[in-house]
């Protein structure tokens, strides 16, 4: 998103951008009615990892910080979610907003102990976070019901609706609401906050001799990005009606993280390689049983692609 | 009125004072040099008063406020701002966006409202010029251009007391002259202190100069005073004599390096076109030119790190050295001094063990023994972290890194970047011993003084050209100033 557009010259005069844009959107809806229920339940599965890679990507692409713990807060939020469900409150954008605030406050409540640290370190103590909460989610079964996870009833799109238990259904209703967290990411990267994590991705200590309080700007990047994570956990309610600790387990972390790196900094790219990812692992290797050997060579293309690109553009 | 009264300031790294007791009142308005020779603690003292770096011993008061408890973030925000060695600049970001992030609300004294922010922004980018590069990644300009971006960063902070850490550092002639002017028009009541190794900038900006030696205080006077005075000149100014390169036994040596259509550049542009050079063995070589004008894409292409397209081929003594392949040229006898010189996160032994295991087969005549005799003070150094020494030791120890392979060639950039007078003249006289030795020696260079003196040739580069080759004894000193804008 930022790094293909600010070359000068190369972008033609014709608005591709946002043609693709559209076009890819107008596809993404008429989905439903192109494709079978599998291949949607996938697409909409597509969509949750994509919002979970957005998260990652706020951090990883944005602000400079390597973070593998956004599967922590998207099961904050997936738990936040399922315990609404069963409490009896349905509404799907009522599970967004308490998921996405569940979400930040758990990134507030890390974010002192994680932005203590940089680099490699920084990328081992969200895998620390990651893992704690997992096991948490695995230990605390008065609340998460253990390993054996949570079953919720469907969610409803607004209150009193009609529940989502049709697949073309949900993925319509997981559609919109991925639309509407890409547009407030797009608005947080256009914002003076956006400008502010990339400036520290950049020369942390320029930021500091320019009066920037540079660890309190990090955590309102960290909690933003634990914030879309809990919205992406509410959402995986919606599609699976079921969360474990599974979901928020190391494999999810890892392959996030992948998708964050497909997108090469850009955040449609890291909904893009969330989508390729979920095409790797279920689809292809859904009819093969060598899902783990496609994301393998997946992992493998991005170590080995990512400079080709970068020579090829250069 | 003291704006900056700083008292008994020390600070130890381990058993090493890097600054001891030293004690400075700077008043409301001043220009304030400090000088020294390198590693006497002048940008300890700065990162000191900008709060990078936790004094030992002492006391900082800043505008009647004492700045001990006060991280970096918030001396910035009460009025301190600085630049570095090497311009901090946010390097993927768009200039505009560079000055944007200058502009907070402590800037402001306002709620950074966007429009406030743009007419900024818009203001700070017309008066420094930079309004044609508003859409240009800060990384993509010209180190000069980087240089004048920082200083427009800082300045549009809104800061009271300017800390400037060598601004002049890697500055050709005329970049030099605008910054000269620039801190001239500065308002009356900012303050700036200013680290410098260029004297004829600090004496013609500064109205009170320091002196700094070993970490401790020599003098603090009128620039006059301090550079009449006895001691300053036996630390500091006093340059040995050096032997000239028309001492030297003139050369008439088959030609070692021949490049023919060199071409070379980044993001599809050519920095250099069409380029042909040829260097007899045992020249001693120096590029000049702006900033800008492809000097050390020059050095790079010649090395291998940097890519070069067809028709270019570069020949060391016949055998013809492949492209971007920079192990394959070392092997064969080109090393390399860079900019900056990229030293490892090693110690100086262990710097030296890595250059003498590549050394090139047959007969070595840079030996360890005779290096360390040639940079007898990188011999008392050996076991410490190559971070730790001095800016003059650092660039001994890339040097000797580079002269450990036993190179043919040695090329050199900007080597004198960054050193004290005095280290610069140890350095004319080292380069001088190492081409009697029969190294062929290639160095950019933006001191004249240094590279006429050390040279035998000079190559002037301009707009990826070679504009002026000549013989030093023979030169067209007008043209080459012309060339050069000094």
């Amino acid at each position: 998103m930022t790094t293909t557009l600010s070359r000068p010259g190369v972008l033609p005069a014709v608005p591709v951008r946002p043609l693709v844009f559209a076009g890819t959107v107008t596809v993404c809806v008429a989905l439903p009615w192109i494709v079978g229920a599998y291949q949607i339940s996938l697409a909409a599965s597509a969509l949750v990892l994509g919002t979970l890679a957005m998260s990652t990507q706020l951090l990883v692409g944005v602000t400079g910080l390597p973070a593998f713990g956004q599967a922590a807060y998207f099961g904050v939020g997936a738990y936040t979610a399922a315990l609404l469900a069963n409490a009896g409150v349905t509404a799907g954008p009522v599970h967004l907003v308490a998921a996405a605030s569940t979400g930040a406050a758990a990134a507030l409540a890390t974010a002192p102990i994680v932005l203590r640290t940089r680099a490699t370190t920084f990328m081992m103590v969200t895998f620390a976070v990651q893992s704690l909460t997992a096991t948490l989610a695995s230990k605390w079964k008065p609340v998460t019901n253990g390993d054996d996870g949570l079953h919720t009833p469907a969610v409803r799109p607004w209150p009193g609706g009609p529940a989502l238990t049709v697949n073309g259904f949900t993925y319509l209703y997981v559609l919109a609401a991925v639309l509407l967290l890409g547009l407030l990411m797009a608005v947080l990267l256009r914002s003076r906050l956006g400008l502010v994590l990339r400036g520290n991705a950049d020369h942390e200590q320029r930021m500091a001799a320019l009066g920037h309080r540079v660890t309190g700007e990090l955590t309102l990047g960290y909690v933003a990005a634990g914030a879309f994570a809990g919205a992406g956990g509410a959402l995986l309610i919606a599609v699976n009606r079921y969360v474990s600790p599974a979901d928020m387990g190391f494999e999810v972390a890892a392959v996030t993280l992948l998708a964050a790196a497909i997108g090469a900094g850009s955040m449609t790219g890291a909904v893009v390689g969330a989508a390729l990812v979920v095409f790797a692992r279920d689809y292809l290797g859904g009819s093969t049983e060598h899902g783990p050997a496609f994301l393998g060579i997946l992992f493998l293309l991005v170590a080995y692609g990512r400079p080709l690109v970068k020579r090829l553009r250069s | 009125m003291t704006l900056l009264q700083v008292d008994n300031l020390g600070r130890r790294y381990g058993g090493l004072h890097a600054l001891q007791g030293v004690t400075l009142a700077v008043p409301v308005g001043a220009r304030h040099g400090i000088i020294g020779p390198n590693g006497a603690g002048k940008s300890t003292l700065l990162n000191l008063i900008a709060g990078t770096v936790r004094p030992s011993t002492g006391t900082i008061v800043f505008d009647g406020k004492d700045l001990a408890r006060l991280g970096p973030a918030a001396r910035a925000r009460r009025g301190i701002g600085r630049t570095w060695q090497h311009p901090a600049v946010f390097r993927r970001l768009t200039v505009t966006a560079n000055v944007t992030l200058a502009v907070t609300r402590h800037a402001l004294r306002a709620p950074a409202r966007r429009p406030a922010v743009a007419a900024r922004v818009q203001e700070v980018l017309e008066r420094t010029g930079l309004t044609e590069h508003a859409a240009v990644p800060a990384g993509q300009l010209p180190y000069g251009l980087q240089r004048l971006l920082e200083f427009a960063v800082m300045l549009a902070a809104g800061p009271r007391l300017l800390l400037l850490d060598e601004p002049s550092a890697g500055l050709d002639p005329e970049e030099t002259a605008r910054l000269r002017a620039a801190v001239g028009a500065l308002p009356e009541d900012v303050t700036t202190l200013l680290i410098d190794h260029n004297l004829d900038l600090v004496w013609s900006v500064c109205d009170t100069v320091t002196v700094l030696a070993q970490g401790r205080h020599l003098i603090t006077g009128a620039p006059d005073a301090v550079r009449a005075d006895e001691s300053v000149r036996a630390a500091y100014l006093n340059v040995p004599a050096v032997p000239s390169a028309a001492a030297r036994p003139v050369r008439t040596g088959r030609p070692l390096l021949r490049v023919t259509g060199l071409r070379a550049g980044y993001h599809g542009a050519d920095v250099l076109s069409e380029l042909e050079l040829e260097i007899a063995e045992g020249d001693l070589v120096a590029v000049l030119g702006r900033n800008g004008a492809g000097k050390t894409t020059l050095l790079n292409a010649l090395t291998g790190l940097v890519p070069t397209k067809p028709p270019t081929r570069i020949e060391l003594d016949g055998t013809v050295l492949p492209p971007g392949r920079p192990h394959r040229v070392a092997r064969a006898g080109v090393a390399i001094v860079p900019q900056g010189r990229r030293l490892f996160a090693l110690t100086v032994a262990e710097h030296l063990e890595i250059a003498e295991a590549t050394a090139r087969r047959g007969d070595v005549y840079w030996t360890r023994a005779k290096v360390l005799e040639l940079l007898p003070a990188l011999a008392g150094r050996l076991s410490h972290h190559a971070t730790r020494l001095s800016g003059g030791e650092q660039q001994m120890l890339a040097l000797a890194r580079a002269l450990l392979t036993n190179p043919r060639l040695l090329i050199l950039d900007e080597p004198s970047e960054g050193l004290a007078p005095a280290v610069v003249a140890h350095l004319a006289t080292t380069l001088g011993v190492i081409a009697s030795s029969g190294v062929t020696v290639l160095m950019a260079e933006q001191n004249l003084d240094l590279a006429l003196r050390v040279t035998d040739r000079v190559l002037v580069l301009a707009e990826g050209r070679i504009a002026l080759r000549s013989p030093v004894a023979s030169l067209d000193r007008d043209r080459l100033h012309e060339l050069v804008g000094a």
